[in-house]
Order: C-alpha cells, then sequence, then structure tokens
C-alpha cells in the first residue's frame, strides 16, 4: 500500500484513502465538435504506457475528495511528487535529480 | 444475500471498561460548500469558516469542521438548521454557496475509552495519533468512508452513512470484546 | 524426567508437564516445549513422510525453516491445521498431533514404494513421465497425482475461531528480536520514538536461547536478556513475540501475522486465534539473523540428522539431547561448540568429522579436552538405518581423492554447512542482493526503502559482533529520524566467533548418479536432479528451479536455495551471481487464510448496505439480492409461494390496484449553485435550460465515447437546485464522474454537488390506486393531473414528515416518490402500508418492479445496455439535446462507428412458442446456417408477464429498429427458438394508465 501526499490537504497518507483516475494531462477540448475522428480517438482512447515517471491523477476520495495530479515512476511505485489540478506540469527533470 | 445480517439499531451501544461505543442522538447536519470571499457568508452565520482542512470551530453550540477546500460540515442542536439556513439564503445572491441538509444521512457513534484510539485501528489506516485533539478528518474505516472527530485523546466521534452503520457498527462491536479481552 | 531431556538445561519448565498426543499415542512434556523438542525428548525423531518419496523424516530444524516435521493440530471441531511445522507448534495441555503423508502408519508406509521408484521421480518427472498414453491421464496420472500430491489434508469444516486485523504506525519496526535487534530497539528507542520490537519465536533472544554461556557486559547471557527486555519496556518499546513479518510492501508497510493463541491451554473468549498487523513504519531494521544450511550428502534425510545448530538449540533452549551418541559432521566452526555442549550434556560425541583440512587450534584443544576425535579433511559418503540413523561412513579425502570409508555408530548426525543470511525480507523490498567469495553467500546490496539490515543477516558472526551492529544500525535509523543517539559498544566473553566453506554436494567414493542427497527436503530435490536439469537444457536458475520445484515447497527454499545456487553454477560452469537467486515472495512463513481474511468473512465477508425499510422487508419474509453493496428485497413470498408466484401476484396487484416498493437505494445527489442548470446541460444529453421549477425529466448521462453511462429522473425544485437521481449500482461512479468534470475540467463553474443518497428514505407507490391512497396524506397540493401532473416534483408534507414528493413511474401505471429524511423511512413506510389496506396494498420487490419496467420497455443500464450502447441503439434519441453546443457524449456519439449502420439496436422479443427466453441467450438471423453461426445480438432481459400473456424479452439485435415483425432465432442447446421482433414498449404505449 503506497502513501500518497494529498496537496489539498497537506497530508501523506494510506493509498486506501485514495483512488486511480488515470492519466493526467488528457485535455478535453473546449469545443468537442471541432475535433477531427482522429483527435477525439487520442483524447477517448490513446494513454502513455509509460515505463518510468508517469503523470497520473489521483482523488483522495475518502478524504478532501479532490482530483489531483501526480508524477509516479511505474517502476519503483515511488510518487516524485503531487501537485493540484489546474497547476502546470512539472519539470521532469528537476524531479529526477531530487530523487538522487 | 438472506444470510441474517448483524442487527443494528439507532441506539446500539457496545463497550466495556477500556471502550465503549454509543449512537449520539439525532442533530443538524449540513454541509456547507462554498469559495471564494467568504466573509460575508461568515458574517451571516455568525462563526469563522476555518480554511485548513481538519480544523474545527464552535459558535454556541453548533460546530464546523472542514473537509475540503471549499466544504465544512456544519452541526449543531436541530433547532439551529433553519437559523443557518436563513442566514446562507440572505447572502446566496451575492455571494453563492450549496447548503444542503444532510442531517438524515448520517448517525454518529461516539468512542469513548482508553482504548479507542486503538479500537479505531481495526479499520482506519490513517495514523491515529496524527489526529489532533480538537481537529477531524473524513477518512476511511473498513471500507466505509466516515468523518472522525477527535474530541479528546480518549474521545472520538465518527459519522457514518446509515447504510454503512450497521457494518462499521459490528466491528466496533467486535473490537471493543477484542480489546477487553486483551486488558484482561 | 523423559529420556533425553537434560535437567538443568534449557529454559522449559519440567516442573509444569504437558500431556499431548502424536498419532493417538500420549506423551508429555515439559512447558515451554515445542511438539518438536518434547518428541525428541522422548526420542522420538520420526515426525513425518516426505511428499515425492514418502521418505521418513525428522526434524531438521529447531525453527520456522523447518521442512521435514510437519504435523497436523487438532483442537476440537474445525480447529484442525495441517502443515504445521512441529517446531514452531508450542505445546499446549491436550494437543492432538498426527503425521502426515503416511497410510497405514508412519512406521510402514505404503506410499515408501516411491522411494524404490526413485528414477521415475527424477528432476521434471511431472513433465516426463505423464506424457503418455494420452488415454491414462483422466484414468491413471490425474488420480494418482491428485492422491498423492499435497501435504497434508486441507480441513473441510468452517473454521470457528476468529481472526483480527490492525493498522499500527511506528518510527520504527524491528524485525527479529536476537542479540542484534534488542541492540538496535535500544539505541533506538529515544526521544520519544515509536519503535516496535517483532519476533516470530515464543520467547525474544533468538541466538541468545541458544547460547547461555556468553556474559554480555559481565552478566550472563540469560539474565543481560531478562533485563534487557525490562529495560526497553521501561523505554516504551513495544515488544510482539509470536509475531511474524511475513511481507515487507512498498513504503514500509509490512505485514506481521501475531499468532495469539495456539499456545494456549485455555483461549480466553474473544481472543482472535491471529491478528494481521499492518505496520507502516518510519524506519525497517531487518535483524533476521542467518539460517544454517545443511550438508548435501547420500542419507543426508534420515531421521537423526540435523543441523547442528539446532541440536545446540534443542539442548540449551529445550533441555533435549538429540543423540547421545551423535556425530557432527561440519564445514563451519559453529559445529564444533554445538558438539562442546553436548558432550558437556553427557551426550559421548563419536567424532567431529571436518571437511576442512585445518581448523583453529583452540578447537582441536576443546575437543580433544573432552575426548572427541577429530577427523579433518573427511567427507561423508552414506549414512544408515532404516527409521532413524544409525550409523554415518565417512572418507577421507585427500587432493580430491576419495579414501576408504569407515562406518561410525551414532543415534545422530549433527551437520553444518555454515551459514547463510535471512534476507527473504529484504528481497520483498526489490533489494539488490550482492555476491561475497569469502562468505560464499549473498548478502545484502541496495534497497529502495528506508530499511537497514543488521546483525548476521549482513554477515557480521558472533554475538558481540551482532550486538555492536544492532546498537550501530538502531542509532543510525534514529539519526535518520531527526534523533541524536549513539549506539553502544558491548563486552561479550565466552562469545563463539567462527568460520566456515560453503561445499557442493559432498565428495563421494560411490556413484553419485545413485547419491540421494538432498537440497530441498520438503519437495524431495536432490542434487542430482538439479544437475540432471542442467543436463537437459535448463540455463536459467529459475527454469531449474521450476523443473526440479527446488526452493518451491511451503518453506521458500530456506535451506535449499543457496545449496541449489551452488550445485546448479558448478554444474553451469558459471559462477553464482551469473547464475543468480530466485524471487523469494511473501509470505515469508507459511500464513493462514483465517489471518489475511481478518474480520471479512462469514456476515462481515464484505459491505452490506441496508435501507431504513431493510428491517420490515426482513420482517415480512423478503427474500433479498445483492444490488452493488446493498441488499434489496427480491421479492416477498406469501406461504407456499415460488418465486414466479410470488412476482406474478406483486405485478398483477401493482397493475390491478397498488402496490409499494422501497426505491431508497437509488442515488441522489443535489446539484446547487448559479450554474447548475448549465452544469446539468453540459452533464446529461437532455436539454435542462427550459425545465420549469416543479417538473422533472428523465435523464440520460453518456461518456464522452457516446455511451449510455447511467439514467434516472431529475427535479428542477429550484431555479438552482436540481435534485438528480442515479441508478443504486451507479451512483457512486455518477458522483465521482461529475465531480471529475466538474473539478478538472469546468472548474469555473459556480455549482456544488452533495450526495443525498442516504438523507433520503424513498418510497415508490404504484398503481391505479396510488393518488387515492397518497391525496389525503399530502399537505400543499392537490393530486390530480392538473395541479400535479406526471413528472412533477415538490416539497411538501407527507403524513407529516417533511417530503419531497415526485410524480413518476417506473411501471407504466399511476406513480409517486415519496421522499423523507431517511429516519423516517420505516415510519412513512407503516403508515402507507397501514392506509393502503383498503386497496390491497403489496409491497414488490426489485423482481417486479424490473418485470413491470420491462413491459413499458424502460431500461435498466447495465442490464439492456453494456457499455457499448448508444442513446440511438436504445432507442433513446428523444433524450439527446441535438441544439446544445456541447454535452458529454456530443462528439462521442458522431465517431464513424456510432453512426454506421447496422449497429445492435433495442428491441423487443416475443417467442413463437410463448416460452421464456434466457437473459444472455444468442440471436442470429438464419437458424438454418453451419456451424459456427454469425451471432447479431443478444437477448438482454427476459420475463414472465401476466400483462401481457406470454413472456416477454429485450434484446440487442443487428439493425433491429429496422427490422420490426421479422424473425430471429435463439439457438439453445436442445432446441431453436423462433421469435418476433417488435417495439420494446409492451403495455398501455400510449400511456393512458398514467392518467389520474
Amino acid at each position: 500500500m503506497l502513501l500518497i501526499h494529498c496537496p489539498y490537504c497537506d497530508e501523506t497518507l494510506p493509498e486506501a484513502e485514495f483512488t486511480y483516475a488515470g492519466q493526467a494531462h488528457v485535455v478535453r477540448a473546449q469545443d468537442p465538435s471541432s475535433q477531427d475522428d482522429g483527435q477525439w480517438e487520442d483524447f477517448l482512447f490513446m494513454r502513455e504506457n509509460a515505463r518510468g515517471p508517469h503523470y497520473e491523477r489521483w482523488r483522495h476520495f475518502h478524504g478532501c475528495g479532490r482530483f489531483f495530479n501526480a508524477v509516479r515512476d511505474t517502476v519503483s511505485d515511488k510518487f516524485l511528487t503531487t501537485y493540484k489540478a489546474g497547476d502546470a506540469r512539472p519539470d521532469l527533470s528537476s524531479l529526477l535529480e531530487g530523487q538522487e | 444475500m438472506n444470510a441474517p445480517v448483524p442487527a443494528f439499531s439507532t441506539d446500539a451501544s457496545a463497550g466495556t471498561s477500556v471502550v465503549r461505543v454509543t449512537t449520539a442522538a439525532p442533530c443538524a447536519r449540513l454541509s456547507l460548500r462554498a469559495r471564494g470571499e467568504l466573509g460575508p457568508l461568515e458574517a451571516a452565520l455568525g462563526l469563522d469558516l476555518p480554511r485548513r482542512i481538519g480544523a474545527r470551530a464552535e459558535v454556541g453550540e453548533t460546530e464546523v469542521l472542514c473537509l475540503g477546500p471549499d466544504e465544512w460540515m456544519l452541526r449543531g442542536p436541530e433547532a439551529v438548521a433553519p437559523t443557518i439556513r436563513a442566514a446562507c439564503d440572505e447572502v446566496y445572491k451575492t455571494h453563492p454557496m450549496s447548503l444542503v441538509d444532510v442531517s438524515g444521512r448520517e448517525v454518529t457513534f461516539v468512542i469513548e475509552g482508553t482504548s479507542a484510539a486503538e479500537l479505531l485501528t481495526l479499520g482506519c489506516p490513517r495514523d491515529i495519533d496524527r489526529l489532533a485533539v480538537g481537529e477531524g478528518r473524513r477518512t476511511v474505516f473498513d471500507g466505509a468512508t466516515v468523518v472522525l472527530w477527535r474530541d479528546a485523546t480518549d474521545r472520538f466521534r465518527m459519522d457514518v452513512w446509515h447504510s454503512f452503520a450497521p457494518h462499521v457498527f459490528d466491528l466496533l462491536a467486535t473490537g471493543c470484546r477484542e480489546l477487553a479481552a486483551e486488558a484482561a | 524426567m523423559s529420556q533425553y531431556r537434560v535437567s538443568g538445561r534449557g529454559r522449559v519448565d519440567t516442573g509444569k508437564p504437558v500431556s499431548f498426543t502424536f498419532d493417538g499415542k500420549r506423551y508429555t512434556g515439559a512447558a515451554g516445549d515445542t511438539v518438536a523438542s518434547a518428541l525428541l525428548a522422548h526420542g522420538v525423531h520420526l515426525m513425518g513422510r516426505s511428499f515425492k518419496y514418502h521418505r521418513p523424516r525428522g526434524p531438521v530444524a529447531a525453527g520456522s525453516e523447518e521442512p521435514n516435521a510437519l504435523i497436523g493440530t487438532r483442537r476440537g471441531p474445525g480447529r484442525f491445521e495441517p502443515n504445521t511445522r512441529a517446531t514452531v507448534q508450542e505445546l499446549r495441555e491436550g494437543l492432538e498431533a498426527t503425521s502426515q503423508n503416511k497410510y497405514p502408519s508412519l512406521k510402514w508406509d505404503i506410499g515408501a514404494v516411491n522411494d524404490a521408484a526413485y528414477m521415475l521421480f527424477s528432476a521434471g518427472f511431472y513433465y516426463k513421465t505423464f506424457m503418455w498414453p494420452k488415454n491414462f491421464w483422466h484414468k491413471v496420472y490425474e488420480p494418482f497425482i491428485r492422491a498423492a500430491a499435497g501435504l497434508g489434508v486441507a480441513p473441510c469444516e468452517e473454521d470457528p475461531d476468529h481472526y483480527a486485523s490492525r493498522y499500527l504506525h511506528c518510527d520504527v519496526l524491528i524485525v527479529g528480536a536476537g542479540p542484534s535487534g534488542l541492540a538496535a530497539a535500544r539505541a533506538a528507542a529515544v526521544d520519544g520514538l515509536k519503535v516496535v520490537l517483532v519476533d516470530e519465536n515464543a520467547e525474544a533472544g533468538g541466538t541468545l536461547l541458544s547460547e547461555p554461556q556468553a556474559t554480555i557486559d559481565g552478566q550472563p547471557a540469560w539474565d543481560w536478556l531478562a533485563s534487557e527486555l525490562e529495560a526497553l519496556k521501561a523505554a516504551g518499546v513495544k515488544i510482539m513475540t509470536r509475531t511474524t513479518a511475513i511481507g515487507y510492501y512498498h513504503q514500509n508497510m509490512i505485514g506481521l501475522c501475531e499468532r495469539l493463541t495456539d499456545h494456549l491451554t485455555d483461549v480466553p473468549a474473544d481472543t482472535p486465534r491471529e491478528r494481521m498487523w499492518r505496520v507502516r513504519a518510519g524506519q525497517v531494521v531487518l535483524a533476521q539473523g542467518a539460517l544454517e544450511k545443511p550438508l548435501v550428502f547420500h542419507g543426508n534425510d534420515r531421521p537423526g540428522v540435523m543441523l547442528a545448530g539446532s541440536a545446540q538449540t534443542f539442548l540449551n533452549r529445550y533441555g533435549v539431547l538429540v543423540g547421545k551418541r551423535p556425530v557432527v559432521l561440519t564445514s563451519h566452526d559453529s559445529a564444533w561448540y554445538a558438539a562442546f555442549d553436548l558432550a558437556d550434556a553427557g551426550a559421548k560425541v563419536q567424532a567431529i568429522v571436518d571437511l576442512r583440512d585445518h581448523v583453529h587450534v583452540d578447537l582441536l584443544t576443546e575437543a580433544q579436552r573432552r575426548g572427541i576425535t577429530a577427523k579433518l579433511g573427511y567427507t561423508a559418503s552414506a549414512t544408515s538405518g532404516r527409521l532413524r540413523v544409525s550409523s554415518i561412513r565417512v572418507n577421507p579425502v585427500k587432493g580430491g581423492d576419495v579414501g576408504t570409508a569407515e562406518r561410525i555408530e551414532c543415534d545422530a548426525v549433527l551437520m553444518s554447512g555454515g551459514w547463510t543470511p535471512s534476507l527473504h525480507l529484504f528481497s520483498h523490498t526489490k533489494g539488490t542482493l550482492a555476491w561475497d567469495d569469502d562468505l560464499t553467500t549473498f548478502l545484502p546490496g541496495k534497497t529502495p526503502e528506508d530499511c537497514v539490515i543488521a546483525g548476521a543477516s549482513r554477515g557480521p558472526w558472533g554475538i558481540a559482533a551482532a550486538l555492536n551492529d544492532g546498537a550501530e544500525k538502531g542509532a543510525a535509523v534514529a539519526a535518520a529520524l531527526g534523533k541524536s543517539a549513539s549506539g553502544k559498544t558491548f563486552a561479550v566473553e565466552a562469545d563463539r566467533t567462527g568460520s566456515g566453506i560453503t561445499v557442493k554436494e559432498l565428495p563421494t567414493d560411490r556413484s553419485p548418479g545413485k547419491a540421494k542427497a538432498f537440497v530441498d527436503y520438503q519437495n524431495d530435490v536432490t542434487a542430482k536432479d538439479l544437475r540432471l536439469a542442467v543436463r537437459e537444457g535448463m540455463r536459467s536458475i529459475e527454469h531449474v528451479k521450476r523443473y526440479t520445484t527446488n526452493g518451491m515447497a511451503t518453506d521458500q527454499g530456506k535451506m535449499s536455495n543457496i545449496n541449489g545456487l551452488n550445485i546448479a553454477s558448478d554444474a553451469l560452469g558459471k559462477a553464482q551471481p551469473k547464475v543468480g537467486l530466485t524471487t523469494f515472495r511473501p509470505p515469508y512463513t507459511p500464513t493462514s487464510f483465517g489471518a489475511f481474511a481478518g474480520y471479512h468473512r462469514g456476515e462481515h465477508f464484505e459491505v452490506t448496505r441496508k435501507t431504513q425499510i431493510d428491517s420490515w422487508a426482513e420482517e415480512n419474509g423478503a427474500v433479498f439480492e445483492p444490488v452493488g453493496q446493498w441488499r434489496r428485497a427480491w421479492y416477498f413470498p406469501q406461504a407456499g409461494e415460488d418465486m414466479d408466484a410470488a412476482v406474478g401476484r406483486e405485478c398483477r396487484a401493482v397493475r390491478e390496484t397498488l402496490g409499494m416498493f422501497d426505491a431508497s437505494t437509488l442515488g441522489k445527489i443535489e446539484v446547487v449553485g448559479p450554474d447548475a442548470v448549465e452544469f446539468m446541460n453540459r452533464m446529461y444529453t437532455n436539454p435542462w435550460t427550459k425545465l420549469a421549477l416543479g417538473r422533472c425529466r428523465y435523464g440520460l448521462l453518456c461518456g464522452d465515447d457516446g455511451y449510455i453511462r447511467d439514467d434516472g429522473v431529475i427535479g428542477r425544485l429550484g431555479q438552482d437546485l436540481f435534485h438528480v437521481t442515479t441508478t443504486t449500482g451507479g451512483a457512486a461512479r455518477v458522483m465521482n464522474m461529475m465531480e471529475d468534470y466538474l473539478q478538472t475540467e469546468w472548474p469555473d463553474l459556480n455549482v456544488w454537488l452533495t450526495s443525498t443518497t442516504e438523507q433520503w428514505s424513498t418510497i415508490a407507490l404504484n398503481g391505479p390506486n396510488a393518488a387515492k391512497l397518497l391525496a389525503p396524506l399530502v399537505e400543499g397540493i392537490e393530486l390530480t393531473d392538473e395541479a400535479f401532473p406526471h413528472m412533477s416534483c415538490l416539497e411538501c408534507t407527507v403524513a407529516g414528515m417533511p417530503a419531497r414528493l415526485f410524480r413518476v413511474s417506473f411501471t407504466g401505471e399511476i406513480g409517486f416518490e415519496v421522499n423523507v429524511p431517511a429516519p423516517m423511512g420505516r415510519k412513512l413506510w407503516e403508515k402507507l402500508w397501514e392506509a393502503g389496506q383498503q386497496y390491497g396494498i403489496t409491497a414488490y420487490g426489485t423482481e417486479t418492479m424490473h418485470v413491470l419496467r420491462a413491459e413499458k420497455g424502460y431500461i435498466i443500464v447495465g442490464q439492456d445496455t453494456d457499455g457499448t450502447v448508444t442513446p440511438y441503439d436504445a432507442g433513446m434519441g428523444w433524450a439527446v439535446g441535438k441544439s446544445k453546443p456541447d454535452f458529454v457524449g456530443k462528439r462521442g456519439m458522431a465517431r464513424p462507428d456510432l453512426v454506421a449502420e447496422g449497429r445492435k439496436q433495442l428491441v423487443g422479443l416475443l417467442t413463437e412458442d410463448r416460452s421464456k427466453l434466457e437473459e444472455g441467450a444468442q440471436i442470429v438471423f438464419d437458424a438454418d446456417q453451419p456451424v459456427p453461426m454469425k451471432m447479431v445480438g443478444h437477448v438482454t432481459s427476459a420475463y414472465h408477464s401476466d400483462a401481457v400473456g406470454q413472456p416477454i424479452a429485450l434484446a440487442l439485435v443487428e439493425g433491429g429498429q429496422g427490422r420490426m415483425g421479422e424473425t430471429v432465432h435463439i439457438p439453445m442447446p436442445d432446441r431453436t427458438i423462433a421469435a418476433t421482433i417488435t417495439s420494446t414498449v409492451f403495455v398501455d404505449p400510449e400511456n393512458t394508465r398514467l392518467k389520474i
């Protein structure tokens, strides 16, 4: 069971309070009708299958209820960081530097 | 599915000298959601809304617990609900919010005794020691979402949705017996 | 006193005799004994038969690593446990123990013919022996394997014991309460740090329990241990014995299994048998010591052959001599001390046979002083004795040549092939292992966890080394937690430091191909099997493991892995680190299912949610069905009724007069805020802007892929207030989806969602008399078509209770849903029940609800849809607000596949033979086509229908909406059923019955 830092509660808490919510930064177009079939297919179905750092979403379901973003290494299962929904995608190289 | 599910009534209680679980009397519970400028709302309500998740405030018999960045649980005697409702209605036009009466949604277990915190470790993966006296949190207990209020080192309240109450109470009662046997 | 008990030795209390039985025979042991030590005290070594060859076996170890002495234990009905290690099971009064893998008796076992058929069972025998003839598989091989496989017999009664679980958070968790663990705990217990020290044994102390000769800081080891434990308790350290760390999981979560009652004669009420602790620790110290390696030679499994260190433990901890005339066979100094201890306790040690040519002179002096012959540079080539070792055959080895054998009479062989650091838990962390050429073993490398290894687990040998390393590591973890701590240095006398060499299978003057030199005792894997596997092409250690089953038994290769690796790497001609070690996986030792299940069994197996009206249903004989986590009243059978009869009666009551239904489980969401209507427009397919206050509408929720996700009636109770209902099973999912869009796609919307599913008890009243019943109870509105038309909603008072009243129908009859604050639900139900008696009111369950809605063609999301059905497929294009600029699913519905011809569409079916179809049955257009037929859809719902006069069905059929009146076929195992495609609405298509 992982430990996850909720950026809203500012607490590091057991995974059992959280639910996974898929890849992060998959943006739903402002006007979906303007999307061609290929673009909409990408939005709906195409996901990364990262080996290593992965941008993903979690929800503090049994807690503050907020969706937030995280960078988790899919090999070590360690969270490099978590950040609030809407915040910019953090720079990976600086996160990885912090690791070693 | 026809196996008898543990009996549970709204006055259920269990316990021993080390920890007791009782069901609290019904009260008013209001879920308040708001964001942005909270001052006018606080003025209308006559209470401060704590900004930190988990923090509590109290005015008279009304208690407030911050559950999320824009969410508070208000609780008090049943009579306060209309007053709070009226205060919110008053500022809604200029400072919209959501105030939903959830008095009927949940039941509160009072858990007290020297082993109260230990009892919670049966189903709560959080570190109970890190829940400070005078604070509260929404968390999970044996699969059910609950709100824990820590009133003293050895006294908690646990708000549970009604339908989960039999399941949760069953485990709490089992735990009371287990802890009593341990203390013996 | 028993024959082999040594007075004045051990920590058992011979003044407290404990009586037990083994295979029906009564024995007496002492308080503090294990089953193994108690039997050994009576000279009983034979405790079981092996898995494959049914060879007689006795304990080879004294602890949890024991592979041989597996027994069944019983404490009354249901309380039987197979495969218990006799070396771990503590004695209790009246314990019934039985041996395993034998018939008719342990001494005369028919299965032992397998031993003679040895060649049949060599490496890979599973893959070779049973290949042909093919028809032998079912009749001969499989029954044989099933009868022969497995160790003990699984219990078949329900386990009457309780199991428990808890979470525990601490700063430092120390696994292993031997010298290094104790010292680490003492060093780490500073400045309020919460320290937990666990040990799998009945008492803390580890090696110290087996080495009372040592003195620590001037105190005899056992006195030091007692005072140290007191000091640790005083320092606030939580000490847990009989507690095994079974697994090391992410971010310092460790699973502990605590055994609470198996050692007790009388089990106190309300005490669980075992408790699983889920521990989260800031820092972990693994101080698990080392496990002794057996030596691999012909006959090394004969009862009486055991590890020297274990013999020492049996003597010093339990006061038992495992033999009176033992021979010691070793490649490590430690076994010499075992020889000395046994000699000092009165055993006549026949010889110390050491594979090394030279040992330290002090050892030779000590041996000489005790009159023990030392044979250096010797190997062992065989043992003999039927059920117990009676002699050992040893040969000198010079320059690789094995000389002439001599036979030494003995009643025990104490062997030591050196020590292997116990790194199982460390491996669970994905920690790397580093090969150490000097120690010929793997030592811990790097781990991603906040975890350090202390003591013999990382190589140091001897009590002083363990204590000092433990203290240093304890201080280090405290420092890592920001506390200043320093480890002290211990002064130890009579310490037994030493070293040794590692060997493969011992050299022999006989044919190695005929040697039964066991590497894995529990799975009966020999050195020859490993070499055969390599000859037959296995190159990876993982393949060798699976081909031979080495290390795959319940002991997970605690004794066999390193010996197996040394032999396999020799056969492969590669260095050990190039061959690598197989993976250790949790649990460290076998763990009961009960401990894993904890409280989650029986009634508490999973959360069962109940409505406020559930108790009434139970009292009135309802049969329940699970819907998500809820249990719902399925139907209410009366005396003599089966399900069909009950459902038929309930359906008729609703169509003819009045039925009531507990709809409280429907999901409810309060949508509040100035942007409520905008949010609803974006979320649901339907348009909401023009929905008037006090009116409601059926809403359809899709995913962005254009497929139906959920549905429900939604009422507008205020300009900025919607009362949304969802399906029972979809409530949490829908709320999650709405929050997702609101928080992450449309954070600008000023609207909030609150789950009110459980705020309300919801009672549905349906039938021609519904309005008549309700009208006198409702204040503030006339229940007429004019004042309160179909699809209206209102906040009002019903029977004196504050209510939200909806006029909706999921049955096609006049219908109302009354919502009152949940705790009032049962009161309202009873009032309506009482008031409804004049109309013959009938309580109905979910099955009747399903029939009535199907007669009207109303879908159940998840039954008539499966996640690939669009609103158009379901015939509900009318619910799609086409002029809205966007809503969830709008773009998806325009995807090429979703607008293509030939999609499966929802239709009604009526069978020509008036039989009821089976839900899930496949549909074909042409019944005469060759198999495999082209399937064009399936039946989604099928019921008997009194109202229609014949069974009805809903189905998804390719292009179905354009095939009205056509015949399709449903092939079943016994026949093919023809059915006509119809509209989905079977009853009252004009909705005339909805009028009051």
